[in-house]
């Protein structure tokens, strides 16, 4: 078992003091690194900003420690009466904090429907076919890590519709990041079934690092392959596969693994016309589908400006029936007239799948639209409503959470009827809004 | 005579009862089990995975149980059966989640949080599942927010590791790299993700990047957004980026999930993963936050 050196690692106290710890431990390496800071220390050229501890921005009391979970105490003496009504008022206000940042939140984040949201709040969806990158220290063929080897893996795909490759590669250094030679011994792809339900196709797969078979340069040390499975044993397999990659750096023999979830089925195809349309003061997408297999399809693309700078991610998630359809996916107006990115808007790098319900693989893919899919008309944003999203769904969310404010405003002037002559507080999110001069 | 007033009054009854449910506005209180699990399921009384039933943890309390075993994606009817039962119509809850509850609530509003449900009457059979309230239909569930004990949607690296049996469906849903590409996690419906992390964890310190409670690290415990495999810790580590409070960016610029929010981070490492059947771990915190904010 690992253990964490404790005291070394810690940067000096800036909090209140809370209760030790009951356990857990202190981590890793850096020694060295260590060793120079407590000189520095030493030296006096120590600085620690004050307030390390992030402000939240949600009024939730986000808090490290735990302080809240302190029971109030027993009001048998004023002063401890006067301490269990300090708890409560602090107890009703944060309440009311919390009521106000769930409406103010859902009113500021709901001006634009969920199908169409600036990009920047998906940072992860902005480039969805760029490989997963990961990195860990080395984990041994028997069990165990060794922490001095640093291993980096790429896998270009998790998800795969029928007839695409995945390529993987592996690479390995040490801690100061120079690479260190690997030597693959065996790699396996087999596809996973439980409980024997059914038979399992297994093939082998060559890593190499000489500029083909998925590697991108050669004698690099990295090590590359590429499943293709509609070519091989896993033409028809539905389901996980699990690549087992081996291999030595030294004497030192570890493991490395990498899942991709296959299928064989095209529930439908693009039929590559796509067309446009300003409708209720939007700009929507229509891109037309041959669907074999009706069900639930979400399709997610990216729309980006003129000058190449992602500006929105759009959404479809709706029934669509067997047979010729078209999948709509709108930027919102009042997005377009918010953000008023340059024109013409491209539709890139479109993914959409089949979901199905309660099975495992849940879904098939579509072909996959890599790269530019559509460059729009160029339009005057004056073409395009200021409106905010209006729904049914959004009315009855804000109506409820209306009322919990009400309830939580009352139940503090209620407790303490001084509030009612002052200014109730605000979420983060409503002072924000004010500050804005958007009213409140 | 008798019979009759009998059978009068069971009417009376049930009509009564039906319109109760069908007409009052309640609040309820989900908690949504992690991996392994162990209520019953359909029985939203059997708590079995988190502690007591008498304990509280918000108002009007269900226990929505699946099996902690199978996939994700196969399971997750249940998951929806509930919100169907309790989140809709007049009715709205508030949600707790645990561990592979997280990765199972996320996946259940991305894919389905703006699906046409019919509303129901809040009264589960014994299959947990309820029957329709007035025939009509509502977008999505009614979620005030959900908070969340050590979730693990961004996966865990003992899935990575090969640490969990090989023969488990779910273990392969967790492994870091399946749990991110599931799912978009930053859809979540404009519901609040609350997220509390906790540190207390050794065992699995080689394996787990940064602070972890034994079973997931703070990548994910705290909601970040991005491939796995980063290193966050309490601000008191110097040499490893800190996981934030609240959802501004972490140390060293990587985002948190749309609408995730980290409300509790164990600087004194004081909370394992486990509930030991009593509500204890970090399920600890989150059930004291339960009974404070769900009211």
């Amino acid at each position: 078992m690992p253990s964490k050196p404790r005291a070394s690692r810690r940067k000096p106290e800036t909090q209140p003091q809370q209760p030790p710890a009951a356990g857990g431990g202190w981590r890793r390496k850096h020694w060295a690194a260590a060793a120079a800071a407590a000189l520095a220390l030493v030296a006096g050229a120590w600085y620690w900003p004050a307030d390390v501890t992030a402000t939240a921005a949600v009024p939730a009391r986000a808090q490290a420690g735990s302080a809240f979970l302190q029971t109030p105490p027993i009001p048998n003496s004023p002063q401890q009466s006067q301490a269990a009504r300090e708890v409560r008022l602090q107890e009703l206000t944060s309440q009311l904090e919390m009521a106000d940042q769930t409406l103010c939140s859902y009113r500021e984040g709901t001006k634009y429907p969920n199908s169409s949201r600036p990009i920047a709040e998906h940072p992860d969806q902005v480039y969805p076919n760029h490989p997963v990158e990961e990195s860990h220290a080395m984990r041994k063929q028997g069990g165990g890590q060794d922490a001095t080897v640093q291993v980096q893996t790429s896998q270009s795909r998790v998800y795969m519709a029928a007839g695409e490759s995945a390529a993987f590669s592996i690479k390995a250094v040490d801690n100061e990041g120079k690479p260190l030679p690997v030597f693959i011994t065996r790699a396996v792809a087999r596809g996973l079934t439980f409980q024997a339900t059914r038979e399992a196709p297994q093939v082998a797969l060559s890593f190499t690092d000489d500029g083909s078979n998925g590697d991108v340069k050669a004698n690099d040390g990295t090590f590359s392959s590429v499943l293709a499975p509609a070519q091989t044993e896993f033409a028809q397999f539905n389901g996980t596969i699990r690549t087992e990659v081996r291999y030595n750096v030294g004497d030192r023999s570890g493991i490395v693994v990498f899942d991709v979830i296959y299928s064989p089925e095209n529930p439908a195809t693009w039929t590559g016309q796509i067309r446009e349309a300003i409708e209720d003061g939007s700009l929507s997408f229509y891109l037309k589908a041959d669907v074999r297999m009706p069900g639930r399809y979400i399709v997610n693309g990216r729309v980006d400006d003129a000058n190449g700078k992602p500006f929105a991610l759009v959404n479809f998630n709706d029934l669509l029936p067997q047979g010729r359809s078209e999948i709509r996916l709108t930027v919102f107006g009042k997005l377009l007239r918010d953000q008023a990115p340059a024109m013409p808007l491209r539709l890139r790098d479109v993914d959409a799948y089949l979901l199905k319900e309660n099975v495992d693989p849940d879904r098939a893919l579509m072909p996959r639209l890599e790269g530019t899919a559509h460059v729009s008309k160029t339009y005057a944003l004056k073409n395009f409503s200021e409106a905010e999203w209006q729904s049914e769904e959004r009315s009855r969310y804000l109506a409820e959470f209306g009322k919990d404010l009400d309830i939580a405003r009352k139940a503090l002037v209620e407790f303490n009827p001084e509030q009612a002559k002052q200014p109730f507080p605000q979420s983060e999110c409503s002072r924000k809004v004010a500050a804005a001069g958007k009213g409140g | 005579m008798t019979k009759l007033v009998r059978v009068l009054t069971y009417l009376l009854f049930v009509s009564l009862t039906a319109v109760s449910s069908i007409a009052s506005a309640t609040n309820y209180t989900l908690w949504i089990n992690g991996r392994t699990g162990g209520g019953v399921v359909g029985d939203y009384t059997s708590f079995t995975y988190w502690g007591p039933s008498s304990t509280a943890a918000g108002v009007n309390k269900k226990a929505v149980n699946w099996d902690g075993y199978n996939s994700i994606a196969s399971e997750n009817g249940k998951i929806r059966d509930a919100l169907d039962c309790f989140c809709t119509g007049s009715n709205w809850c508030y949600i707790a989640t645990h561990s592979a509850g997280d990765l199972m609530l996320g996946y259940t509003l991305a894919n389905y949080g703006g699906s046409t449900r019919m509303k129901k009457n809040a009264t589960p059979n014994s299959s947990g599942q309820c029957g329709n309230s007035d025939g009509t239909t509502q977008v999505g569930w009614n979620i005030k927010w959900v908070r969340v004990a050590s979730g693990a949607a961004g996966g865990s690296e003992l899935a990575d590791a090969g640490s969990w049996a090989m023969t488990e469906p779910l273990a392969k849903d967790l492994k870091t790299a399946t749990a991110r590409a599931m799912y978009n996690h930053n859809e979540t419906r404009n519901v609040w993700f609350y997220m509390y992390a906790g540190a207390k964890g050794t065992l699995y310190s080689g394996i787990l990047p940064g602070q972890d409670d034994e079973a997931v690290s703070y990548h994910t415990t705290g909601g970040v957004s991005g491939s796995s495999g980063a290193s966050f810790c309490n601000p008191a580590d110097w040499f490893c980026n800190d996981l934030t409070l609240g959802t501004a960016a972490n140390e060293g610029g990587r985002a948190k999930w749309g609408y995730h929010s980290v409300s509790f981070r164990d600087d004194n490492e004081s909370y394992n993963h486990y509930s030991n059947g009593n509500w204890q771990g970090i399920i600890s915190v989150v059930r004291a936050a339960m009974v404070n904010y769900a009211k």
